[in-house]
């Protein structure tokens, strides 16, 4: 009986403990193919509910217009429209809203009378005036057509006194800003970005990164030889990759960054770098990213996308992760990962926005993923978004959301920790600022908590310093007597 | 017992800690100090250094608690503490020092009392202070510490009978020489690692050969 009873209970425990464990596997796998997290104040990796799942896989025969061939790039328009560039079958598509139908294909256009076709289409974009710039690669141009698919302007062999003899012009992204001035990203071209005026005309070079050389390499350029200096790889500005502009005319650039530190630029209209960084000094993606593998190394920027209300993320084509930042550089969410489910990436490409999904772009599988907002993911969109428009008061109640869904999420207490201290509950602030380690603000806190209690008890401090003040006396005092009774 | 823990032998550290020249030599010459008071204090510096950064306000103190181990941060001083006074014996022997082992031990841990004395205050301060008067906190752990250099200096200088320059030369060369023992260590540590694979493979290749 007694053995019996012990064995049954046995088998109850190990059923519990592998339902527990299987379940949990399980769940987790079927639901999405990626890890979410973020870094904290000090560099470790936290985990994070999904911010964003993924919904959809979209690829050319599931449209009914044959399969892409190595899209490259993917513009959503005012309107909601998605263009395709489907580089590899020289066409741009079409695609509606929800990205299930297509609109239409343009294969080409008529210039003064003449059928013209793309080739290599590299880049697109459609500007607020609804006209769609094309980088026609190949061709060695950019093409505005307007939304009938009428002929507009091309811009083709810039010339300036900048541009070397013999330049050929290759462009590969493009971005349109409200002035219709375009700017391109040209394959081979370091100065940075490409900045031409309405009428066509180039205009200058935009956003250039300076070569930044480390006392070591300069040590060891000084050390050698003049031939030996020759040989040596030159040292050449990081390119562009990606480039967005958001509503007052700032352009977002992405760039590849080898030290890992800023792989995102915000231009102002000079072309000064005036992006924030944030608490960690980084926008560029993975902060731990060592090891030794081909997976291993700093994040590989391929593209970025302004979203609304400062909110910007940035694809990482080596691990296929999206990383999203906000206006002051704080990091918001990561998401996204390699591998051949759905839901995962194996080259990607481009990233877009549309309300509170986001598409990613992949060439080798051709295919357009979405992605949708979890409530976490659009409870932090619409928390960041508040605290752009200055309704700090407002987002504590969304903050207080996204903590439920996670508790060590350092912004989420900083917002309210910060609004509780305009609130006058230092006691509080002191605690959530803690929370969220903003030093600063937690100091301020403590500040006035230290003056509220002093105020509070400044009587019974005074009477404390009297009575100590006269016990001290009196003890000298009888000290004094009893010594003398001794003498 | 009386001989290490007589009342006058635990308050010698503080006449020590204003009189340091005199202190230190009848420690040497009067055998005024004690060994285990020394190391007592030793532990006593390893344990108000963990305090001090684990319990330091977030005001100003940046260190991640869960990196601090107070165990490990015992180890690490005792380790550091016998390997300097190893070092220095070594080296002030053969450089005409008169002071013996014991001496240097207890010059060590008595000249740590101005940190054990400093840094536990500091850290009760720290949890009044805002961001702007970190100064009074750093001021404090600063003087604790300049304090016991100071003290260190002068210990070694009287224990050995050196001047002040010759006090300096035997410390870069007490440096050099934990160094070495160091190095030394680690060697012999691999040396002897080797040889017991080796007797455990000959044992294993006997054992399974029956």
């Amino acid at each position: 009986m007694n053995s019996k009873k012990t064995t049954f209970l046995v088998l109850c425990i190990l059923t519990l403990l592998f339902t527990s464990f299987m379940g949990e596997r399980y769940a987790y796998a079927a639901s999405i193919p990626y890890d979410s997290y973020i870094y904290d104040y000090r560099g470790y990796i936290v985990r994070t509910p999904a911010p964003y799942v993924p919904k959809k896989n979209i690829s050319g025969i599931s449209l009914g217009v044959g399969k892409f061939t190595n899209p490259q790039d993917m513009c959503v328009a005012p309107d909601g429209k998605i263009y395709v560039a489907d580089t590899g079958n020289n066409r741009i598509v079409v695609l509606s809203e929800d990205a299930l139908n297509v609109v239409k294909e343009i294969k080409g256009f008529t210039r003064d009378g003449k059928e013209e076709t793309f080739k290599q289409p590299y880049g697109v974009c459609v500007s607020q005036s609804n006209v769609l710039y094309v980088a026609d690669t190949e061709n060695k141009r950019i093409i505005a057509l307007d939304e009938n698919g009428e002929f507009v302007k091309c811009i083709e062999n810039p010339t300036s006194d900048v541009l070397e003899e013999g330049f050929v012009f290759t462009p590969l992204k493009v971005t349109v800003d409200y002035a219709d001035r375009v700017y391109c990203i040209a394959k081979g071209v370091f100065e940075g970005i490409m900045v031409f005026e309405e009428n066509g005309q180039f205009s200058s070079f935009f956003g250039t990164i300076n070569v930044e050389i480390s006392t070591w390499e300069k040590f060891w350029r000084w050390l050698s030889t003049k031939e030996e200096r020759s040989r040596q790889t030159l040292y050449i500005p990081t390119e562009f990759t990606g480039v967005d502009v958001d509503d007052d005319g700032f352009i977002y650039a992405s760039n590849i960054d080898t030290t890992g530190v800023q792989a995102a630029r915000r231009l102002n209209p000079r072309g000064q770098d005036v992006i924030k960084k944030g608490t960690e000094k980084n926008v560029g993606g993975d902060l731990v990213t060592g090891g030794a593998s081909t997976y291993s190394g700093p994040s590989y920027i391929v593209d970025i996308v302004y979203r609304n209300d400062g909110i910007y993320s940035i694809l990482d084509s080596k691990r296929g992760r999206i990383f999203t930042y906000d206006h002051e550089g704080n990091m918001l969410y990561i998401f996204g990962g390699l591998g051949s489910q759905a839901g995962t990436f194996t080259s990607p490409v481009a990233i877009e926005e549309s309300g509170d999904r986001i598409f990613v772009l992949d060439a080798t599988r051709a295919e357009i993923l979405t992605f949708e907002a979890t409530e976490y993911g659009s409870l932090i969109n619409e928390a960041v978004r508040l605290r752009y428009s200055g309704d700090e008061s407002q987002a504590v109640g969304v903050w207080e959301k996204v903590l439920d869904f996670n508790e060590n999420f350092e912004l989420a207490n900083v917002g309210i920790g910060k609004a509780y201290l305009t609130a006058g509950d230092n006691k509080s602030a002191m605690k959530y600022l803690k929370l969220g380690m903003s030093r600063d603000y937690y100091s301020i806190a403590f500040k006035r908590y230290r003056n509220e209690i002093l105020k509070d008890n400044l009587g019974y401090i005074l009477t404390g310093i009297v009575v100590l003040i006269a016990a001290l006396k009196i003890g000298s005092i009888v000290k004094r007597r009893k010594g003398g009774v001794k003498e | 017992m009386n001989k290490y823990f007589s009342k006058e032998k635990l308050l010698y550290p503080f006449y020590v800690l204003t009189h340091p020249a005199d202190g230190f030599y009848e420690i040497r010459h009067r055998d005024r100090g004690s060994v285990p008071i020394s190391l007592i204090l030793t532990a006593l510096f390893s344990v108000s250094y963990s305090i001090n950064r684990m319990m330091a306000s977030f005001v100003v103190n940046d260190i991640d608690p869960r990196e601090v181990d107070s165990f490990h941060d015992l180890e690490g001083v005792f380790l550091l503490f016998f390997l300097f006074c190893i070092g220095n014996w070594s080296i002030t022997c053969l450089m005409e020092g008169e002071g013996r082992f014991k001496d240097i031990v207890i010059v060590l841990g008595y000249s740590l009392l101005p940190m054990v004395l400093t840094y536990v205050p500091a850290t009760i301060i720290s949890q009044f202070i805002a961001a702007n008067e970190e100064a009074f906190y750093s001021l404090i752990l600063f003087i604790g510490t300049a304090w016991s250099v100071v003290l260190a200096l002068i210990g070694i200088m009287t224990i050995h009978n050196y001047s002040s320059l010759k006090t300096l030369v035997t410390l870069i060369l007490t440096v050099a020489a934990m160094l070495i023992i160091v190095f030394i260590v680690m060697m012999l540590q691999d040396l002897v690692i080797q040889v017991y694979s080796f007797f455990r493979s000959i044992y294993m290749e006997l054992m399974f050969r029956t």
